[in-house]
This record gives structure tokens, C-alpha cells and sequence, in this order.
């Protein structure tokens, strides 16, 4: 079993993956990283670069969690990739880091965390930033 | 990056939309492993869509050199005149002349020259924007600017574009907004609008 | 001759406010098209032409050409960071820009890049200055059978240098020279291809057809998934180069300048195959070449500053001889054109202001790029995080309803729609859409001149060759026609040659 973590590189992105290692290091499983890009630019900020996917993965490893990353791109349909690749490695656990929103910006932006927890037929821990597990 | 954490960290889902983000991270961390001009173009050559084959450019000898004839036909129609006195059709029957005689050369020497791309599944979206264009300049004329280019925004965002439904609705109302503002109250441009 | 008054009233013409914010204008969208993969500086400049209409001839052209030499600073800002040149005029600039990018100097690269770029495109204006006046008097005395050969060598380089195959490029130019004949014959009354259309009688306009063909043309090209790559963004850092590295790229600089400038005024050169020889220059020149492609920073100076200056340098052909030297030449031709201004050997002195001004305006624009692009590298940067897809919709929007408000006429949308489904086709046939404009801008001039020369020598057309400088240019044409034709003979027969008379030796001699 193989534990999915959803990951950007903010502080949301930085508290899913620290409890989706704990987690992994706990269950004794795998961990897959999944961080897509937006398609359609040239850059995309949730983007983690060269240097940054090594680090990702030396944490995993110095915690003895066996990691990989997936960094595929996505044009709008974020939570079905989400949940394809969740079912692709059987995922046991997916994790995910919540932004704090106000109600305006729940209805204008929408949210991606929301459709996850409600779609994916998994267990799903949302995380939020600066609350370590 | 340290070579053990590679060997547990398995790198076997790089994607081409992220190549440097998932590439071989040996490359990655070796700072003066030169660019060759080969590599970049196989690079930039497997982003573009495949080739078409040689029937392309049969295609579009044979288009040119039709046009080509077409030309001379119809320039000599016009009269050509002598040297010293050309009439209309003298430079024309030239120049279609060139034509003709350069498509047989691209028909005989110039179809395996691969730079012509094949139309792939996406061809079919640039079919649908000129479609949309056609409709705003249907539409234009009866309603006036706002209406069409609400819906072509719309549906370039949305459909072309693939951004969210929420994205696509509140740019396009925006973008609608801002020509108005620039084209109607700005520069009073005397463009047919509703209000 | 007093060239110092004229020069000196141009910067009083370039000071007054209107051009200086047009000219801030122009470098800004510059930069930001260069910066922005998808369009260039041709489909911007062509989308942009109906803007031009409301203004001064001098201020229009100050814009366009700011966003011509501006987007070759923004080019390098892709190339250097993401190895994804904004411009063909930046290719280059990738191999050793990306490579000191990795070193985490590229802030060193895009500084070195700037500071060559200002250079060179100063370097090119004094140039422009002091050459421009002396061209233009030398072709004072050009004539109609002058003009036909120069027209014909014009299209003819432009056709053959660029980079699609030579034979479709001069079925596009012949496509533009067709298009230019519709409508009435100005020397018989007749109507040629009209097709009994009343839009069409009065010929094709240039405007529609360079915002179909370059502007909408692009825009569909586009709108098929090239660009798909996405990459992390990139750190910039202390973009000031260090004294060494400027002491380093100095003779870089100098020599690129000079280069550039002169690959620059040939018609059909431009900013592209300076870049391109002035990058191998540096490598054949240097002590060590190894170093080439693993972050010499010669690599990015040398290049960067040729493309700048051929860019300010093609203006040199189209301001005296009224002969555009490639596709975005020919749309400034054509936004002079429209504000019925002739550029020509007259241009100097019929209209100075015009002139100078333009020339002038170069200056300050390279001053304001340099001040763009050093300290304002990190807000460009940002640009490129805008997805293509949002902005294709308000370019389209742009033209369509930029092209109506010229005339007020619905016909011109059709034009425009219909030029854009050609020039994409073109685009994916591998047909340069480059040569079949400038054929086009050229086409009536080149008609007109060549139906006066055969009045003039009464129908023999033996006259263009016993003229001295038609003689030469045509010679000129001949030998850039059969040239390649005669290489290729050559390699032919030499294969055929060292295949027949013994095979296994000579074989092994070529491959050592």
C-alpha cells in the first residue's frame, strides 16, 4: 500500500507532506508525491523545481520512507488526476494541505482540497499549515 | 542531490510537460555538461506535432501550380501587350508563370523536404476558432460587439483553453468589460454596440 | 551639407512627451512579447497597425519600431532561464545563457545580455547616423530600372535566407505579388482579379492582409498545443555583472556591435543570422573553445549584442531605399505607407523630422530597456506564469475589432479572417509567410518601375543590364539563384566522382 501526497511548495503543500512522511514512517508504507503543474504556461509557481523535488525526496528518505514523485501536468481537471493516480497505486491514504479561505474566495476560486474529500473514495487527511502532526 | 537517496526514490514517471522538474537528476546536478545545438533541436523538434509526409507538399504543389495556371489564364484574358507597350496582363502572366513553373519544381524536387506538420486531433480546435470568428462577424452586425465577444471569449477560455467554468465566466466578463470601456467610452470608436 | 542641425531638431522631435510615452510604450510591449513565447514581433507590430492610425507618422513608427528592437532584449530573458528562446534572434543565446543559468548566474547572463544589447544597438545608430544620409544620397539618382532590380534582389534575399524551403518561399513571394495586382491597373484602367467585386477594385489593403497573415495567422498556430512544457520558476539574482565578467565579454561586445550592424542593413539578414555568426565568430576566435555551451559568458554577450544591433541597423535599407530588409521591415513599410509617407532616398530630406526623430527615438528606447531590464528583470519573469490560453482570446479581439475601425468596414473582419486561415495554412504547409508580405508591399512599386523601365528602353529589356547599377544588382540576383543551384551541381558530381574512380580509398579519406 502506498500513501498519495499532494504537494506545492507553500506551507500547505510543506504540512501535507511532513504528516504524509510521519504517516508513512508509522504505516510502515510508501509514499508517492504528486505535484502537477498547470498547463498552458511557460512557468508555473506550484511547479517544484530540480533542486526542490531532490530535497523532497532526500527528507523521505532521511525519515526511511521509501519515495517517489509524480509531476504530470493538469489543464482543469486537477481532481481527477488526483484520484486516477489514487487509484492507479491503490493509494491507503491521501494527503492533502488546506489553505485557510474566506467565504468570498471559497465561491470565486472554488476549491480543489473540497472536490478531492468529497470525490475520492479513500481515506483523505487534510492538512492545515503550522499544525505539525 | 546524493546518489543513495536516487536508488530508493524511483524517477519512473518523468512526463514530458515537466521534463526538468523530473528529469534524470544526474544531468540536473552536473553544472558544465555542455548544450550541444543537436540536442536542443531534437528537444525543440519533439515538442512540435510529427511531420506530415511528402503527400503535404504534393498538396501544395499541386494548390499553387492550379493557382499558378489560373493566373496565366486569366492575365492573358487581359491582353499582354508587347514589351514596349505592356498591357494589364503582362506582369501578372509573369509572376504566374514563376508560380506554375516553381510548383512543378517543388512537385519534383521538393517533396521529401519534411516541413510541412501534420494535422493532428488539436487542427480541430483552430478549425473552431475560425468557426467563433465567423460567428462574431455574423453576429457583430446585428447585435452589436458586446454580446459575441462575451460568448468568443467565453468559448476560447472554456473550450480552447480549458480553464474552469468560474475562470472562464469571469474573464470573459471582464475582457468584455475592458473593451468596451476602451474601444466605446475611451477611444469612441464607432464600432456597432448595445448600450 | 549640414548634418548636425537635422540630428539635433530629431532629439527636439523625440523629447516632446507624446513620443517619448510612445516610445515607452513601444519598448514595454516589446519586452513583453519577447518575453511571452507565441507571438513575435512581426504578429504584434501587425496587430498593433490600426493604433497607429490616430496619431503622428513620427510617434506611430517610434512605437512599432520599439517594440521591434525591444522584444530582442525580452527574447533573452526566456532563453536564458528556461533554454526556450522568446525569439528565433535568441537561439543562441540558450547554449551558454541556460548554462550560467545552472551555475546560478543568471543574473550575470541577462545583465552581460543588456549591457551588450544597449551596446550594440547604440553602436548601430551611430552607424545609422553617419550611413544612413550617404546611402540615401548615393540613391538620389536611382531610376526606375534601378528600382526593379533592387525591388527583385530585395525579395529575392528575403525569400532565400529565411529558413523554410527556398522554392516555397518564392512561391509565397509570387503569391504577394499576385495579391498586390488586384484591383485597377494604374497605367491601363483595367480591372485585374477583382472578380467583379466593388471591395476589391480599389486593390487589397496592406493592413488586413498583414494582421491576417502575421497576427491572426499566428494566433491559430498557436492555439494548437506547441508550448506545452512548464517549468519551475527560475531565481534571479544580483543581476549587476562583475567587473571581470565585463572585462571578459568586452571584445565580445565590440566585435558583435560591429557584425551586427553590418549583417543587419543586408536585405534578408537581421537579427537572427547575426546572433547566429556572431556566436560562432566568438567560438572560432577564442583561446579555448571548449568552453562554449558550458557558460562562457562571450556567449551570451557576442550574440546578444549582434542581434541588437542588426535589429536598429535593418532600419538602414528601409528608411533610404525604401526596400524593407525583412518581414517586420515591411510592415513598418507598410504603417509608413498607410500615413502616406513614402520611405525612400527623399525621406532624409523631405522629411527629417520624420527621420531623425525615428532614429533618434532608438537612443532613448535602448536607454529605457537597459533601465527595464536590469533592475525589472524579476517582473517580467512573472509575465511568463500568464497561461497562453487567456491571452489568445483578447489578441483575436484585438484584431478583429482593430481592423474594422480602420475603415469601418465588415469586409476588412472577412479579409483579416481569411488572410489568417491562409497564413496558418501557410505556417503548417512550411510556407515562410514573411516573403509573400514583403512581395506584396513590394509588388506595385516593383510593377510600376518595371513598366517604366520598358517605356524608358522602348520594350528591349537588354536596358537593365547596360546600366551599370541595375546591371549589378541584377548579376547579384542571378548569382543568389544559380549559386546554391551550382553547389549543389558540385557536391553532386564530386559524390558521383569518388563513388566511381576508387571507391573504398576516397571514401576513407573523407571520413578521416
Amino acid at each position: 500500500m502506498t500513501i498519495l501526497i499532494g504537494y506545492v511548495p507553500t506551507p500547505e503543500g510543506e504540512a501535507a507532506l511532513d504528516t504524509g512522511i510521519a504517516e508513512g514512517k508509522l504505516r510502515s508504507e510508501n509514499i508517492v508525491i504528486l505535484n502537477s503543474p498547470r498547463k498552458g504556461a511557460a512557468v508555473d509557481a506550484t511547479l517544484a523545481s530540480a533542486d526542490q523535488v531532490a530535497a523532497l525526496l532526500k527528507r523521505a528518505h532521511d525519515a526511511g520512507v521509501p519515495a517517489s514523485i509524480r509531476q504530470p501536468g493538469h489543464t482543469d481537471d486537477l481532481t481527477d488526476e488526483f484520484i486516477d493516480i489514487a487509484d492507479e497505486i491503490d493509494a491507503s491514504l491521501i494527503v492533502i494541505g488546506l489553505r485557510r479561505r474566506s467565504q468570498v474566495g471559497k465561491f470565486i476560486l472554488g476549491s480543489h482540497s473540497q472536490r478531492i474529500l468529497l470525490q475520492a473514495d479513500r481515506p483523505v487527511l487534510a492538512v492545515k499549515a503550522g499544525e505539525k502532526s | 542531490m546524493t546518489s543513495s537517496s536516487r536508488q530508493e526514490a524511483p524517477l519512473g514517471t518523468s512526463t514530458p510537460h515537466a521534463a526538468s522538474g523530473t528529469g534524470s537528476s544526474a544531468i540536473e546536478a552536473d553544472p558544465v555538461e555542455p548544450l550541444t545545438a543537436e540536442q536542443l533541436a531534437a528537444e525543440w523538434d519533439e515538442e512540435r506535432p510529427p511531420h506530415a509526409g511528402p503527400l503535404a507538399n504534393v498538396a501544395a504543389g499541386v494548390v499553387t501550380a492550379l493557382l499558378g495556371v489560373a493566373g496565366v489564364a486569366m492575365s492573358l484574358s487581359m491582353g499582354i501587350g508587347t514589351p514596349e507597350r505592356p498591357e494589364a496582363g503582362m506582369w501578372p502572366l509573369i509572376i504566374s508563370l514563376v508560380m506554375a513553373v516553381l510548383s512543378v519544381a517543388l512537385l519534383l524536387f521538393g517533396r521529401k523536404t519534411l516541413d510541412a506538420e501534420a494535422f493532428s486531433s488539436s487542427s480541430l480546435q483552430v478549425a473552431a476558432g475560425v468557426g467563433t470568428l465567423i460567428g462574431f462577424v455574423l453576429v457583430i452586425g446585428l447585435t452589436g460587439f458586446e454580446i459575441p465577444t462575451l460568448l468568443l471569449t467565453f468559448f476560447w477560455l472554456r473550450f480552447l483553453g480549458k480553464e474552469t467554468w468560474r475562470m472562464s465566466i469571469l474573464l470573459s466578463a471582464i475582457v468584455t468589460a475592458a473593451f468596451y470601456l476602451t474601444f466605446v467610452v475611451a477611444l469612441s470608436v464607432p464600432i456597432p454596440h448595445l448600450f | 551639407m549640414d548634418i548636425f542641425g537635422p540630428v539635433l531638431n530629431g532629439f527636439g522631435v523625440v523629447l516632446e512627451p507624446t513620443n517619448l510615452l510612445y516610445c515607452l510604450i513601444g519598448v514595454v510591449i516589446g519586452m513583453l512579447i519577447g518575453v511571452l513565447p507565441g507571438l513575435g514581433p512581426a504578429a504584434t507590430i501587425a496587430i498593433l497597425l490600426p493604433l497607429t492610425y490616430g496619431v503622428e507618422p513620427v510617434t506611430a513608427i517610434i512605437m512599432l519600431s520599439g517594440i521591434f528592437y525591444g522584444a530582442q532584449y525580452g527574447g533573452t530573458i526566456t532563453s536564458v532561464l528556461l533554454r526556450l528562446p522568446g525569439e528565433a534572434s535568441s537561439v543562441v543565446t540558450v547554449f551558454d545563457g541556460y548554462a550560467l543559468a545552472r551555475q546560478g548566474r543568471a543574473g550575470t547572463a541577462l545583465g552581460i545580455a543588456a549591457i551588450g544589447s544597449f551596446f550594440g544597438g547604440t553602436v548601430s545608430i551611430i552607424g545609422l547616423t553617419l550611413l544612413a544620409p550617404i546611402v540615401a544620397g548615393f540613391a538620389l539618382s536611382f531610376g526606375p530600372p534601378e528600382y526593379t532590380a533592387l525591388a527583385m534582389l530585395g525579395i529575392l534575399l528575403v525569400a532565400t535566407v529565411s529558413n523554410g524551403s527556398k522554392i516555397k518561399s518564392i512561391i509565397a513571394a509570387s503569391v504577394g505579388l499576385l495579391l498586390a495586382t488586384v484591383g485597377r491597373d494604374g497605367f491601363t484602367g483595367e480591372s485585374r482579379f477583382t472578380f467583379g467585386s466593388l471591395s476589391l477594385s480599389d486593390g487589397l489593403d496592406f493592413v488586413p492582409i498583414a494582421m491576417g497573415i502575421f497576427g491572426l495567422g499566428e494566433i491559430l498556430y498557436n492555439l494548437e498545443e506547441r508550448h506545452n512544457k512548464v517549468q519551475a520558476p527560475a531565481k534571479v539574482a544580483n543581476v549587476w555583472p562583475s567587473r571581470k565578467d565585463l572585462k571578459e565579454s568586452s571584445g565580445a561586445i565590440g566585435r558583435g556591435s560591429v557584425l551586427g550592424f553590418f549583417l543587419g542593413i543586408l536585405p534578408g539578414g537581421g537579427a537572427t543570422i547575426a546572433s547566429l555568426a556572431a556566436y560562432a565568430m566568438e567560438k572560432k576566435r577564442a583561446k579555448n573553445p571548449e568552453r562554449f555551451g558550458r557558460g562562457a559568458v562571450e556567449g551570451v554577450a557576442a550574440p546578444e549584442t549582434a542581434n541588437n544591433a542588426a535589429a536598429t541597423s535593418s532600419f538602414i535599407p528601409l528608411l533610404t531605399l525604401g526596400i524593407p530588409a525583412n518581414a517586420t521591415m515591411a510592415i513598418i513599410f507598410g504603417a509608413l505607407l498607410i500615413q502616406g509617407v513614402t520611405p525612400g532616398p527623399q525621406l532624409v530630406q523631405d522629411n527629417p523630422e520624420l527621420f531623425w526623430g525615428v532614429v533618434n527615438s532608438m537612443y532613448i528606447g535602448n536607454i529605457l530597456l537597459l533601465i527595464m531590464s536590469i533592475p525589472l528583470v524579476g517582473v517580467f519573469v512573472k509575465i511568463l506564469r500568464i497561461r497562453a490560453a487567456i491571452l489568445a482570446p483578447i489578441t483575436v479581439l484585438i484584431t478583429l475589432i482593430g481592423v474594422y475601425t480602420i475603415n469601418n468596414s465588415i469586409f476588412d473582419i472577412w479579409l483579416v479572417i481569411a488572410f489568417g486561415v491562409l497564413g496558418y495554412l501557410m505556417k503548417k504547409f512550411g510556407f515562410e509567410p514573411g516573403p509573400l508580405v514583403l512581395a506584396f508591399v513590394l509588388g506595385s512599386l516593383l510593377e510600376e518601375n518595371l513598366r517604366r523601365s520598358l517605356l524608358l528602353f522602348g520594350g528591349d529589356p537588354a536596358g537593365f543590364v547596360t546600366r551599370p547599377i541595375s546591371g549589378v544588382l541584377l548579376l547579384l540576383f542571378l548569382l543568389v539563384v544559380l549559386l546554391p543551384l551550382l553547389q549543389k551541381a558540385v557536391k553532386k558530381s564530386r559524390a558521383n566522382r569518388s563513388l566511381n574512380t576508387a571507391p573504398h580509398k576516397e571514401k576513407e579519406k573523407e571520413t578521416v
